[in-house]
């Protein structure tokens, strides 16, 4: 399945719809970015083990569908059938859900829904004797992506994050490595250490996962108890009802969703479903490609308010941040596909050595490299350079549940990249494959090229090279050149015909 | 603000499909989303969506019923839920001696209104009846050591039971707080696959789907049971 296309046809289409802001866009570009990370023999470690496990669950349970491959194929003509049709579906989801009680806002971008939330949050949480206010969070990528937490620290807000991952990367004053995962960087003692270090009453812990897992539980117990306001993301929207859905583990979410008074969702426009009865699908495809498991422990779904159950204010904030500009890609647009599972991430050995943090933004891995240039631009700081973290082997796209070619969106990306990004002055590369064009678009001057390789073989003494001058350097820098051969295909292959001839000539 | 913004937004997708005259739309009922077909429905100009409605999601390939059925579906929902750490028991027609033994040691549980009271007819300690109006607060929950409850629909192949905020089920927070589930699974309502599952539900209740008990796999991926949610799940297959 390894894809190695050209680059596609330019979209006809130039939209100029603005970008995302937020923690999509790259500060520094991802090969420098990833320079220091691939000297960390620690997180190397760690991601190596912790993705290869998930690969093979993964790969375990999904061996079990016998109809794996239709039910792929049912959620790829599902998400690409809302694209087509967001409007309506966006309309049909907001009649629906506020005739159950919610009540829907709009952002075109970062600053817009993080205002709207801090608003939602002085009108319905109370301020604390400290002076400032309290929000339980459940683990959401909008969130992260808008910089939600940050923003709302600044309005003298504290957002408590409480899934576990999630708690080891804000106590730790980190950042999130993984989608699903988010400290996935982090092994048993360092997370000791943090809780240690940051929880207060957390008292001599030992590395064991389920002492760590425990002092968790008792740091978040009273603020679940408590907590009048929280923040989620959502899974998933189903447009004919105006159901919301969110998928998780540990019950944090179930705490969040159902305590509190007050309910504030984040989700992008993308995130719809037609109908109910397409959670059949992505229910299926979901869990088993995020954690490997046939279902993760918790989903809960709510639609509106419920009377005497769970919140009785009930907000969503649609979230635009980039997308409408990912969408006006047509070759692109697929990447809003995604539902978040993070399963490109396990399988790709370019996020396998480099982890997260490289990517430098709130999507990682061969996701992020797609996503993040999509919905802000390749102009924008280093996202340019995501494009190029990747091998092109293909991978990604054999376990995307919903089928997004991620190597063709990263190709057509890299084209982007060529044409907002490098000088139209001929560059030595530029030379370079001009001549390489030339001499291998004719194959006698191919052929007359070769005749050149015995006599190459013996300069080089049938060494292998591990210096080029110029532009070559950036290659033989980090890798060896093969030792050449002293005859080439062509050659070989005419002496084999000719061995041929003569073998049925003696007969 | 947000009129604006969502006017804006709207205006942007449209232009983004390349609908000429943009912002116009269909306020609702777009096309019946049809997995499967492979086709995407490509928007006319002038954005009404195209009302090709070919397919039925029969046609969509993937399995729409499962294969087990009798026993041998009641052995595939056990041997999932075992595998995610849920205890299982099995009781015919009346579940309350089972129930008794389960909740026995603790001095006060909480049942939902419409839970058959019949059930609790072994226990001898407090039972707090959770009904509308009468609601327990948090702090109450919280000090409850269990929490009884029927089930809407289990599905076998995943090992997920689902509760829908019926009268036997509860609110959701009572299911919640608690620290330990003891879930009654009707054979009934047992389904063998996900979407015979879905197809079983109101989307309009508040619905949570529980796959064994509260689990964390964030520190080196090795599961631990018993985060936030109740830690102990104790599930009886129940057969009439």
């Amino acid at each position: 399945m390894t894809f190695l296309g050209m680059p596609l046809l330019p979209s006809k289409r130039r939209s100029d719809l603005p970008g995302g802001q937020g923690n999509i866009i790259e500060a520094e570009a991802f090969p420098e970015a990833s320079h220091e990370h691939l000297s960390n023999q620690q997180l190397r470690n760690n991601i190596g083990h912790a993705t290869s496990t998930i690969r093979s669950k993964r790969a375990e349970v999904v061996s079990e569908l016998d109809d794996w491959e239709a039910l792929r194929d049912a959620g790829e003509a599902t998400k690409n059938e809302v694209m087509a049709n967001l409007p309506e579906y966006l309309a049909q989801f907001e009649e629906a859900f506020t005739a159950a009680g919610g009540i829907i806002h709009w952002a075109r971008d970062a600053d817009e829904a993080n205002a709207i939330v801090t608003e939602l949050i002085e009108d319905n949480a109370p301020m604390l004797e400290t002076g400032r206010r309290e929000v339980i969070k459940v683990k959401s990528m909008a969130t992260q992506e808008i910089g939600l937490n940050e923003h709302l620290e600044a309005e003298g807000i504290d957002a408590f994050e409480t899934d576990l991952a999630e708690l080891i990367v804000q106590l730790g004053e980190d950042k999130p490595s993984h989608i699903l995962v988010p400290a996935i960087h982090r092994n048993r003692d360092e997370i000791r250490e943090i809780f240690m270090d940051k929880m207060p009453d957390a008292g001599e812990l030992t590395n064991e996962p389920a002492v760590l897992a425990e002092a968790a539980r008792r740091h978040l117990r009273h603020k679940f108890l408590t907590t009048k306001v929280a923040i989620s993301g959502a899974n998933f929207g189903i447009a004919e009802t105006g159901t919301l859905g969110v998928v998780e583990s540990e019950g944090n979410g179930r705490m969040c969703l159902t305590l509190p008074e007050t309910l504030i969702t984040v989700m992008g426009i993308e995130k719809l479903l037609p109908k109910f009865a397409d959670l059949e699908v992505f229910l299926q495809l979901l869990p088993r490609s995020s954690t490997g498991e046939r279902m993760n422990p918790y989903t809960s779904f709510w639609t509106g308010k419920s009377e005497g159950d769970g919140p009785q204010n009930v907000h969503l904030v649609l979230l635009d941040n980039g997308r409408t500009r990912a969408l006006a890609d047509e070759h692109g647009r697929t990447a809003l596909n995604c539902i978040r599972c993070s399963a490109c991430m396990n399988v790709c050995p370019v996020y396998e050595r480099t982890g997260g943090h490289a990517y430098g933004s709130t999507y990682p891995g061969p996701i992020g490299a797609i996503l993040s240039p999509l919905l802000t631009g390749v102009q924008e700081q280093g996202n340019g350079s995501l494009p190029y973290a990747s091998s092109l082997c293909g991978a990604c796209y054999d376990v995307c549940p919903v089928k997004i070619n991620i190597p063709e969106i990263l190709v057509h990306l890299r084209g982007e990249d060529v044409k907002a990004n490098h000088s139209p002055v001929s560059s030595q590369l530029d030379t370079a494959l001009t001549g390489a064009s030339w001499m291998m678009g004719d194959g006698k001057r191919m052929a007359a090229a070769e005749r050149g390789l015995p006599l190459a073989h013996k300069v080089t003494s049938g060494e292998q090279i591990n210096a080029l001058p110029g532009i070559a350097s950036a290659w033989t820098s980090s890798r060896d050149i093969p030792a050449l051969p002293e005859k080439s295909f062509r050659q070989l292959w005419a002496e084999e015909e000719a061995n041929d001839r003569d073998e049925e000539g003696q007969r | 603000m947000t009129d604006t913004a969502r006017e804006e937004i709207l205006a942007r997708i449209s232009e983004a499909l390349g609908r000429r005259g943009g912002g116009e739309y269909v306020s609702s009922s777009p096309r019946t989303a049809v997995p499967g077909t492979g086709g995407t429905a490509h928007a006319e100009s002038g954005g009404v969506a195209s009302a090709n409605t070919a397919a039925t999601a029969a046609d969509a390939g993937y399995h729409h019923e499962g294969t087990h059925t009798g026993e041998s579906l009641i052995e595939l929902l056990i041997d999932r839920l075992v595998d995610y750490k849920a205890n299982i028991h099995r009781a015919d027609g009346d579940p309350s001696a089972t129930i008794a033994e389960l909740i026995g040691g603790h001095s006060s549980v909480v049942v939902p209104r419409g839970l058959d009271s019949s059930w609790l007819a072994g226990y001898s300690g407090g039972v707090r009846v959770d009904a509308p109006g009468e609601e327990l607060s948090v702090d109450e929950l919280d000090a409850q050591g269990a929490v009884v409850t029927a089930s809407a629909v289990a599905i076998a192949q995943t090992g997920t039971i689902v509760l829908d905020g019926s009268d036997e089920c509860g609110r959701r927070a009572i299911t919640l707080v608690p620290d330990h589930h003891v879930c009654i699974v009707r054979t009934d309502d047992i389904v063998d696959i996900v979407p015979e599952g879905i197809s079983r539900l109101d989307a309009h209740a508040p619905l949570t789907f529980i796959s064994g008990p509260s689990a964390t796999s964030d520190i080196e991926l090795s599961r631990v049971e018993g985060v936030h949610g109740p830690r102990t799940l104790d599930v009886i297959i129940l057969s009439s």
